[in-house]
């Protein structure tokens, strides 16, 4: 069957594992968010025991690949907990806290490239650490931060290929099932790789247009 | 407020408004600060000179806390800073602190930059914030700028919106961390003379300064000092112009 055939045939199957990918991918990164300012907040405290809870987390997420973390929840919790995951819910547990820990690290490093004097002035106005820092330091910290969360967003994207493991219907999952119909392993394949292309593209540029914007309204 | 100033009447001998009993700042295994006493009264210009390293900065920053007190005791306006219980927000919030660096916040416009803390600690309405802002603004001489963000104002400028938003907070002690240090010459004059205002009004004030003219002219005190320690202190006429310290003649020499 010729290209443009496949796509007529498939394409809207691929276009709804499309969706399923872009929807686990934005939930997972809101989730990430909360988690990533959470531990990135307590990393930059001054308090040793803050700072080494975090660093534990980052440490043990950093230190797992994806694949064996997504197993874990999906299959290894259920095992121990009787409690079962549906593919949906343990994708998004798995990749929140893998991209959470990124988030974390892009957090501290965006809150750390603040001038301190900038928390000083705010503390020797009365500002209490957390009006300083949510009204002045993070305030700035996201806009430095913004490069650092695209990239990590487009990760994350990419990432969700690996849940096609736990048979969730993403975008490769979906690519399987159809080849296995119809062995169209060579078009296939690079019709898949040309969606993610398309739409990884489409979303850097856009945040790159976005980042432009807000650094022009400083 | 109340428990503040009765608890101040407890502490506070006389008018004095920051007393200091032999702080000691340490740095690690680096002892910056080796044993101060000061005291200053109410409405008092206290100008802090010395060669760089002498711990002047170090020595303000003790003032606010912003620098933990390694030994000794702080009280600033009836509030005993080495005393983990009290609340050091509080403290601050009548202490206001102008820095070398300005540190304007970036990501707000001057009259924001003003009206945050005001607004946030409850002290002002909005509407009664922006208006001390704009007075203060006017002050300043710079009340066209309140729309206008901290990057695009000159150096002396942005001091001046500094000092404004300190004084919105109606602080009862100002410091100022050598104010004019990161200022081009011609930007000098105009800082000073927001400063001289202010200590005409009589406001307390510490200040760590290089400009020897405004320590002449202001000050109701000099303190030189050298290597964490001071060296000498006195009216402007005394340690400017008659020092007796052969480190104070020193440096005197060299800045003159």
């Amino acid at each position: 069957m010729s290209f443009f055939g496949l796509i007529r045939e498939n394409g809207v199957f691929l276009l709804g594992a499309m969706g399923k990918t872009l929807e686990l991918t934005l939930l997972s990164l809101i989730f990430a968010a909360f988690i990533g300012l959470f531990f990135g907040l307590l990393n930059v405290s001054k308090n040793r025991i803050c700072n080494t809870i975090a660093n534990i987390y980052i440490d043990c997420i950093r230190g797992v690949p994806l694949i064996v973390l997504a197993f874990f929840v999906y299959f290894g919790i259920p095992m121990a907990t009787g409690i079962r995951l549906d593919a949906l819910t343990a994708g998004i547990i798995s990749l929140s806290m893998n991209a959470g820990a990124y988030m974390a690290e892009i957090v501290r490093a965006g809150i750390q490239s603040i001038d301190k004097g900038q928390m000083e002035a705010a503390r020797s106005l009365g500002l209490p650490y957390g009006k300083a820092m949510c009204k002045v330091v993070l305030p700035q910290a996201i806009r430095v931060m913004i490069p650092s969360i695209i990239n990590q967003f487009i990760i994350t994207l990419k990432d969700t290929s690996i849940l096609s493991v736990i048979g969730f219907p993403e975008l490769v999952k979906a690519g399987q099932i159809v080849i296995a119909r119809n062995f169209e392993t060579f078009k296939m394949w690079a019709i898949i790789a040309i969606m993610y292309l398309i739409v990884i593209t489409t979303l850097s540029k856009t945040a790159r247009a976005l980042e432009r914007k807000i650094s022009y309204g400083k | 407020m109340e428990s503040k100033h009765t608890e101040s009447k407890n502490m506070e001998h006389n008018n004095s408004k920051i007393s200091i009993k032999g702080l000691r700042k340490s740095f690690g295994h680096l002892e910056v600060l080796k044993g101060m006493d000061v005291e200053v009264s109410e409405g008092e210009v206290v100008c802090l000179i010395g060669p760089s390293g002498s711990g002047k900065s170090t020595f303000l920053r003790c003032l606010n806390a912003l620098e933990t007190i390694t030994a000794g005791r702080v009280i600033v306006d009836g509030y005993d800073l080495t005393d983990k219980k009290i609340n050091i927000n509080k403290a601050r919030e009548n202490i206001g602190m102008v820095f070398q660096h300005f540190n304007l916040f970036s990501n707000l416009n001057v009259i924001q930059n003003i009206m945050l803390a005001p607004v946030e600690l409850k002290k002002l309405t909005k509407e009664e914030a922006r208006a001390r802002g704009m007075e203060l603004l006017a002050m300043v001489g710079l009340a066209e700028k309140a729309q206008v963000y901290p990057s695009k104002l000159s150096g002396g400028q942005k001091q001046r919106v500094a000092i404004a938003r300190a004084l919105a907070m109606n602080p009862d002690i100002m410091l100022f961390d050598e104010p004019t240090s990161a200022l081009d010459p011609e930007m000098v004059g105009e800082v000073l003379e927001v400063m001289k205002g202010l200590a005409r009004d009589g406001m307390t004030m510490v200040v760590v300064t290089h400009e020897m003219g405004f320590a002449r002219e202001v000050a109701s005190r000099v303190i030189f000092m050298d290597e964490g320690v001071i060296v000498e202190e006195g009216t402007p006429q005394e340690v400017l112009l008659h020092p007796t310290q052969p480190r104070t003649i020193d440096f005197l020499n060299k800045v003159l």
